[in-house]
């Protein structure tokens, strides 16, 4: 065998690993699909055109702990107004986010700020989530590269993998997202958000599969940042309700004090 | 030696002008030089008191890791303490609370580091208070008042009077938010103050950031006895487990800037005196020249090298002396000016240096250095000057020289 031409192993080597790559498996028109369709649905999976609804975020720090039942309305991936009920000291707090803009009411000093630039990367409402998550509107089926694990297509395998890399005009803080799919229910499980140097960042559980909506959901999504022993932001939504009519004149600042 | 001093002096008024530019171009050297010299002690002075006596005191502690890493939750926890066995020692002290927040008023918003300042012990520690300058200062009374750095007053576009949402993560993980009213603006302070101070009473910064015991920075003044070190090691031997800095340490920029405007003095000087020296040089080099024939013939009667030597050395030093007396004479007045008065420097727009506002007039101070420093640098590089053509006079060949033409 070496006494072919080195020429001839190497373009062989050269094609076998382009072939097999995942990203050419995922080329293959009815894998390219199916990811496809597969990533529509992690997309739209907690957004409708329209949505309404109850949660509760719990959130766990070293320093402290604290739970906060609020209200969300959203419309499109554009529109978005959450409203605190409890506790009662944070009563009426309310965050709207229209594009990439946010404004923040605060019932206390009866004052609406805009979040300034600087501050689209810090905390919101003392959770593991920034401002800026706040307004990402990402898309895994536009603005990623994603591909499949292979070893976890086996029929085997319960969970599947997909690994995503953002387009290069897409504007986000990751370097990879990584996905786990349960085969079955087509939901996610698990997702693993990656920095430019490949660390793991985040980790989002998704958990309590439920019926909402009218919509098979998981219903509680746990945010585990990594390096940072026992905090995490749970959000447990109790009530979601989707494609209702919302008129746009709630995500207005006007509505926005009520 | 009395002779040479009558010849030297009868000599210089042998060539009255000559002797007259250079003693005049020597004044106007000295006088340069105590003026600049006196500017620049008192620009220096400038800013280490408005460094050390308005805002960083002359040491500071920080509860272990602050520094590297700002937190609220990272306090000291034993204040009242600590500052009691502080004051046990010599040292006045006060307490102060830190946050970085946002400020908003109207439409517009900036970053902000928010103080709590300890009202009742601060003005023994820092003059803060007596530089406002617009409005007042934070009283008790009215709790919900805050003092802005003037850059950030101008940033918000707010004055005296106006509303002012201060915003931030409070402790317990929720969005802190208090409405305030400037009540007063500083004048310039250092640049970080002035862009993004915002001074309220500690008791509504504890309200506001859920901050309910703990302290971020104890500052202090040292007693007066006491250098900046020697204050240091006692502060930290008073107080285990807390790291105690100087305003040098915090303030590496500032203190570099001190040194080095402190040494700029010497380099002006140096420039300055190289061109007078070079005057001096030209001028004693002609009378050497001049006097080649009556040079000659003083060696021939028997004058030692020496004595030649000390004569033209003389003729210079004599003219020096004469340059520094008339020097003095005009520059006490001037100098009792610029000390006074100062001098106005709003022309030229807002300056800042290393990280501190320079205010609109510039004050002059006096200090033995700021007057026998340019008098001792001037002698020496006069002596310097006149040494060539000096030696040049020593050397001469009696024979030769009487020939010379």
């Amino acid at each position: 065998m070496l006494k072919q031409s080195p020429w001839i192993v190497l373009l062989a080597i050269v094609w076998m690993s382009v072939a097999m790559s995942p990203r050419a498996l995922a080329r293959q028109p009815s894998e390219d699909a199916e990811m496809q369709r597969l990533l529509g649905l992690f997309d739209d999976l907690l957004r409708g055109a329209s949505s309404q609804g109850t949660m509760t975020m719990t959130v766990k720090t070293k320093r402290f702990e604290r739970t906060l039942s609020m209200q969300t309305w959203s419309k499109g991936t554009d529109k978005s107004l959450v409203r605190i009920l409890e506790p009662v000291k944070e009563k009426g707090t309310a965050t709207l986010k229209v594009g990439d803009k946010i404004w923040n009411y605060l019932p206390k000093v009866d004052r609406t700020i805009k979040v300034p630039g600087s501050m689209m990367g810090a905390s919101w409402m003392g959770s593991h989530f920034t401002n800026d998550d706040l307004v990402a509107k990402i898309r895994y089926s536009e603005d990623f590269a994603c591909s499949f694990d292979p070893a976890t297509r086996e029929p085997s395998v319960k969970e599947l993998r997909i690994d995503c890399i953002p387009n290069e005009d897409v504007a986000v803080v990751w370097g990879k997202v990584s996905m786990l799919l349960d085969k079955a229910s087509e939901l996610p499980t698990q997702s693993m958000f990656y920095d430019d140097d490949d660390e793991l960042v985040r980790t989002m559980k998704y958990e309590n599969v439920r019926t909402m909506g009218g919509k098979r959901i998981p219903t509680v999504l746990t945010a585990i940042p990594a390096g940072e022993d026992g905090e995490f932001t749970r959000v447990e939504h109790s009530k979601l309700e989707f494609d209702i009519d919302i008129s746009d004149r709630l995500f207005s600042l006007q509505s926005l004090k009520q | 030696m009395n002779k040479v001093f009558v010849i030297a002096w009868r000599n210089l008024w042998r060539t009255p002008r000559r002797s007259v530019v250079t003693i005049g171009a020597m004044t106007v050297a000295v006088l340069a030089m105590l003026l600049y010299a006196s500017l620049v002690e008192g620009y220096v002075r400038d800013l280490e008191a408005d460094l050390v006596e308005v805002e960083v005191g002359d040491l500071q502690v920080h509860a272990e890791g602050y520094r590297d890493r700002p937190s609220l939750y990272t306090t000291i926890d034993d204040s009242d303490a600590m500052i009691a066995s502080l004051e046990g020692a010599g040292f006045v002290a006060t307490a102060r609370l830190l946050a970085g927040g946002l400020v908003a008023a109207g439409e517009s918003s900036s970053g902000a580091l928010i103080k709590g300042l300890d009202l009742e012990t601060n003005d023994a520690v820092s003059a803060i208070a007596e530089r406002v300058d617009r409005g007042e200062w934070l009283a008790a009374s009215d709790p919900h008042g805050a003092v802005l750095g003037r850059g950030l007053a101008r940033a918000l576009a707010v004055d005296v009077g106006d509303e002012l949402i201060v915003l931030g993560q409070a402790t317990d993980g929720s969005m802190a938010n208090e409405l305030f009213q400037v009540r007063g603006i500083l004048e310039a302070v250092t640049a970080e103050t002035d862009l993004a101070g915002v001074l309220i009473a500690d008791s509504i910064f504890r309200e506001t950031f859920a901050l309910d015991q703990g302290v971020h920075q104890v500052l202090m003044r040292r007693p007066a006895n006491l250098g900046l070190d020697a204050a240091s090691a006692l502060a930290q031997s008073t107080i285990q487990g807390h790291e105690v800095k100087t305003w040098r340490e915090l303030q590496p920029l500032m203190s570099q800037m001190i040194d080095i405007s402190r040494s700029m003095i010497i380099l002006m000087f140096v420039v300055m005196y190289v061109a007078i020296a070079i005057l001096i040089l030209n001028a004693m080099l002609m009378s050497v020249f001049e006097r080649i024939r009556e040079l000659g013939v003083m060696k021939a009667v028997g004058l030692s090298p020496r004595t030649v030597l000390s004569l033209v050395l003389t003729e210079a030093m004599l003219q020096a002396v004469v340059a520094t007396v008339i020097a003095l004479a005009v520059g006490a007045p001037l100098l009792w000016l610029l000390v006074e008065r100062g001098i106005d420097v709003s022309g030229f727009g807002d300056i800042t240096a290393g990280g501190m506002s320079i205010g609109t007039r510039m004050f002059g101070a006096v200090a033995p250095h700021t007057i026998l420093g340019p008098i001792v640098t001037f002698f020496v590089l006069v002596f310097l000057g006149v040494l060539y053509p000096g030696l040049k006079a020593a050397r001469l060949r009696p024979v030769e020289a009487m020939r010379h033409q």
